[in-house]
């Protein structure tokens, strides 16, 4: 379809230009729904620690508050814009974009369906683990350039505890790697057809664990967010930020959380395969929903876990912190490559052959 | 021009202007930022040149871990910046000539007579199945795989090399250390002990009355 | 079709811009090794170009582990750093001449 798009407006334009122009329009199609997604992933969030905790969460904005996000939005986008005096200026104002910048990227290489995937590249997993990898500076500019206290410990604690992670997520997905025999993403669902006695959750169990553990640390989310430990260093990286800089940090945030749910989802869950493949009666009751439904479903109860996560636990020590990702999380990771390996060898189960 | 020239000569120019940023800022913050920006530039360079593995490489352990190590450093010493700056003025005559007369002797060897597209003809494109991580895969672990085992060995040197370097064991009277593993292992009766002795009969006190008078 | 002068003449440019970093920085040691980092990818640009246009993957497999040792360096180069400060409090490189004769 954009191939064709492509080809109508090369006619009477550029070459290049037809090509930027298809790009551009492919990529509007993939982020707006996402940034949608999270406005009300802030909300979801608001509604299930509210419930968990027997009150009602946000309901006065529209019915049952569900125009929540949007007066959220509209609220930090009125108020000033403030910056320290003492500030470096560019820095200051940068680092926000390139804390969200990088997770809109990642979304390039993420399959929501058979094909339907903006460029379907061979390395998707190492692309998704790269682009990510550059949130960190977003991080680490923005409590440099606040040139204040308690940002600047705030961005060392976070991009520590991001840069220990990312080795931990990075093993986890070498296993999955060792399993699909591929790195594009389409190609790791394509290895998981067939009933969810097929996903990689079953020989990948606790690389399962270690890869959303680590997504909890790589997002600062709760039980590992002592980079915004408000009992002691107030907000963290962005205490000095305001307005709508806040809120793009929060954006980036939150689409993190949307894209490693679709991550795990897609490695180690099936992908956009419906659970009851291959099962006798469920199979064919089920057979007309579409695929990405399955997906978002998936999607959705990881992110479900990530709010009950923030509601359930109380926060980890720092050098509790460092030293699960260190001590337990790596060697874990590690042995399991190993253990992969002789499956691999033996040829065990429905997943390697 | 098309658009794949396009792509690299924006990227080219990117990597350029930033590493030329990164020798003449005065904040060796700002430096190590544009050099992370130079890196990036130029794994899209590679990228371009069917390197894609390489590329992400690049980002992933470039700018992803070994810059932010880079800024860790910077950021926590307390440097004088005045002091570390003096003599670049007095050096830049000195080293721009240098530079230039380096790069012209190169670009005689590398410019357009020797290598331009007409001398060495066009490469070989290969379609987008093809995996550039297989090829590097297949002769990584067969031809080259004893200089791989050893590449494996030199990063742990590093890592021993440097964590035995900056690791620094404080005293236990100045910071606690936690034992998780015997914290973890702990039972009720390592906590509670139920000892035997004999009922104590308290004095009744006697001369609280008297110091009240 | 980028021909693969300009690669070449691209990585010239990457890498008399980072010498001239030595020449100018040459007080600051994390500039220096900055600079040194980007020598190297100077290096490996002229790597990848050459295995792209002789469709040979061994310059690749060069880059590779020439990034794992620039990875290895950098880490024990930046060790050292902190060990120098951390005794120095400096990383001017004229106060590490106690050893001179």
């Amino acid at each position: 379809m954009f191939n064709a798009l492509q080809g109508w407006l090369s006619i009477f334009l550029w070459d290049w230009l037809a090509i930027l122009m298809t790009l551009v329009l492919q990529v509007v199609i993939v982020v707006l729904p996402i940034m949608i997604a999270v406005a009300f992933l802030t909300l979801a969030e608001r509604k299930v620690i509210g419930f968990m905790q027997v009150r009602m969460g946000p309901n006065r904005v529209g019915p049952n508050g569900i125009l929540q996000p949007f007066a959220d939005a509209l609220k930090l986008i009125m108020k000033e814009f403030v910056r320290p005096q003492q500030s470096n200026l560019y820095l200051f104002i940068i680092a926000p974009v390139l804390a969200l910048a990088p997770v809109v990227a990642a979304w390039a290489v993420i399959p929501f369906g058979e094909g339907a995937v903006v460029s379907d590249i061979n390395v998707g997993v190492m692309y998704v683990l790269a682009v990510s990898s550059i949130v960190v500076y977003g991080v680490i500019i923005a409590g440099w350039a606040s040139n204040s206290k308690y940002a600047f410990l705030g961005a060392l604690r976070a991009s520590a505890q991001k840069v220990s992670y990312e080795i931990a997520m990075g093993f986890a997905l070498v296993t999955v790697l060792m399993v699909a025999g591929s790195m594009n993403l389409t190609e790791i669902v394509h290895g998981q057809q067939g009933g969810f006695w097929n996903w990689y959750w079953i020989p990948l169990l606790p690389m399962l664990a270690v890869y959303f553990i680590s997504g909890l640390a790589e997002t600062n989310r709760t039980p590992f967010d002592v980079v915004e430990g408000e009992a002691e260093i107030v907000a963290g990286f962005h205490v000095e930020y305001s307005s709508m800089g806040f809120g793009v940090f929060m954006l980036a945030e939150y689409a993190m959380m949307v894209l490693i749910s679709f991550m795990t989802a897609i490695m180690f869950l099936g992908g956009w395969y419906s659970p009851f493949e291959n099962i006798p009666v469920l199979d064919p009751l089920t057979a007309w929903i579409p695929g990405f439904i399955w997906l978002f479903l998936k999607v959705a109860f990881l992110l479900f876990l990530f709010l009950w996560f923030r509601a359930t636990f109380p926060r980890y020590r720092y050098d509790q912190l460092m030293r699960l990702g260190w001590k337990v999380l790596i060697p874990l990771t590690i042995v399991w490559v190993f253990v992969v390996g002789v499956m691999h060898y033996f040829s065990i189960g429905p997943w390697f052959n | 021009m098309t658009f794949e020239q396009l792509i690299f000569y924006i990227l080219a120019a990117i990597a350029v202007i930033s590493s030329l940023m990164m020798i003449s800022v005065n904040n060796p913050v700002k430096a190590a930022l544009w050099l992370v920006l130079a890196f990036i530039a130029t794994a899209g360079v590679w990228i371009t040149a069917q390197a894609e593995f390489l590329g992400i490489v690049l980002i992933l352990v470039y700018a992803g871990a070994v810059m932010v190590l880079f800024l860790f450093v910077v950021m926590m010493l307390d440097i004088n910046l005045v002091k570390l700056k003096e003599g670049f003025i007095r050096y830049l005559p000195i080293g721009v000539l240098a530079a230039l007369g380096i790069f012209a002797l190169m670009y005689m060897v590398l410019g357009p007579n020797n290598f331009g597209m007409d001398v060495t003809g066009e490469p070989v494109r290969f379609d987008a199945n093809h995996s550039n991580t297989t090829m590097i895969g297949l002769a990584l672990y067969t031809v080259h795989v004893y200089a791989f085992i050893l590449a494996a060995v030199l990063l742990l040197v590093g890592i021993v090399a440097a964590i035995a370097l900056t690791i620094r064991r404080r005293p236990p009277h100045e910071v606690k250390y936690q034992n998780i593993d015997k914290q973890v292992k702990t039972q009720a009766r390592d906590r509670f002990e139920m000892i035997k002795m004999q009922p104590v009969k308290e004095k009744p006190v006697e001369n609280k009355k008297e110091e009240d008078e | 079709m980028v021909a693969l002068s300009d690669y070449l003449i691209f990585s010239a440019i990457l890498f008399t811009l980072s010498m001239a970093g030595i020449f100018l920085n040459r007080k600051n040691v994390i500039i220096l090794l900055m600079s040194i980092e980007l020598m190297l990818l100077a290096v490996n640009t002229n790597l990848v170009a050459f295995s792209y246009f002789l469709n040979d993957i061994s310059g690749q497999i060069f880059v590779f582990f020439i990034l794992t040792v620039a990875a290895a360096e950098a880490a024990i180069g930046l060790a050292i750093i902190v060990l120098v400060f951390r005794n120095r409090k400096s990383i001017n490189v004229d106060d590490l001449g106690s050893l001179k004769g």
